[in-house]
């Protein structure tokens, strides 16, 4: 039981720090947008309020692949272990 | 530090998109029956954490027009980092906290996306309302 207790935390904690991998992927495409942006401002000055506007609102979308991870994450750590362990006592109780 | 308009003008148009679908959310929980004091508080905490986060991102990337392209990115790259790493913190206090409706915390998060989803439609509709007028006129 202890030891299927073990394996059940091991995956959970393995599981969310692989889900925060993936808040890696929006911090290089935002560096890459904004230096593609600065660019564009520097070759095109008077655009710099709609440049600015458009890379926000990209940004943001980028970001929010990186917070299903971390939702993931979150939840893998909080509410899995829990539920799971009570399955597991469930099912051997029974 | 003077804010740039247009970082001002979206966390607005994110501010309000937010308030509407948090009522929208409580509804649905009011209807499924689970509504109680800690959902309304995970709900202004979800809220607090995805707007501040759009906030700062703005103002990194207001700060980081002026640079040249390594320095941009660079900065950019690590303010992701220190906003996700803040996220983690603030949703984990919401998720582990029993004062705060784990759901409803984490649920707001999405907001900001769901309201650039919507910008579109917003947008297609104040570029047909000048144009409407001068047709009429």
């Amino acid at each position: 039981m202890e030891l299927a207790i073990g394996i059940i935390l091991a995956g959970c904690a393995i599981g969310a720090g692989l889900a925060l991998i993936a808040g890696i992927g929006p911090g290089i495409g935002e560096g890459h947008a904004v230096a593609k942006a600065c660019e564009a401002i520097g070759r095109q000055p008077e655009s710099k309020g709609a440049v600015t506007s458009t890379m926000i609102m990209g940004c943001a979308i980028a970001e929010t692949t990186g917070l299903y991870g971390l939702v993931i994450g979150i939840l893998l750590i909080f509410v899995a272990p829990n539920l799971f362990v009570n399955i597991l006592k469930n099912a051997v109780g029974k | 530090m003077r804010i740039d308009p247009a970082v001002k003008k979206e966390t607005l148009y994110i501010l309000g998109t937010s308030i509407i679908l948090s009522v929208v959310m409580e509804l649905v929980f009011w209807l499924v029956g689970h509504m109680d004091y800690t959902v309304p508080l995970g709900n202004l905490l979800g809220v607090g954490i995805s707007v501040l986060n759009f906030f700062l991102m703005g103002l990194t990337i207001q700060k980081s027009i002026g640079l040249d392209e390594k320095a941009a990115s660079d900065k950019l790259k690590l303010s992701q980092m220190l906003r996700m790493l803040m996220v983690v913190a603030l949703a984990a206090v919401g998720v582990g906290l029993p004062c705060f409706h784990a759901l409803a915390v984490v649920i707001p998060l999405f907001f900001p996306r769901i309201a650039i989803a919507f910008r579109p439609l917003l947008d297609k509709n104040l570029k047909q309302q000048p144009a409407d007028d001068t047709t009429l006129d």
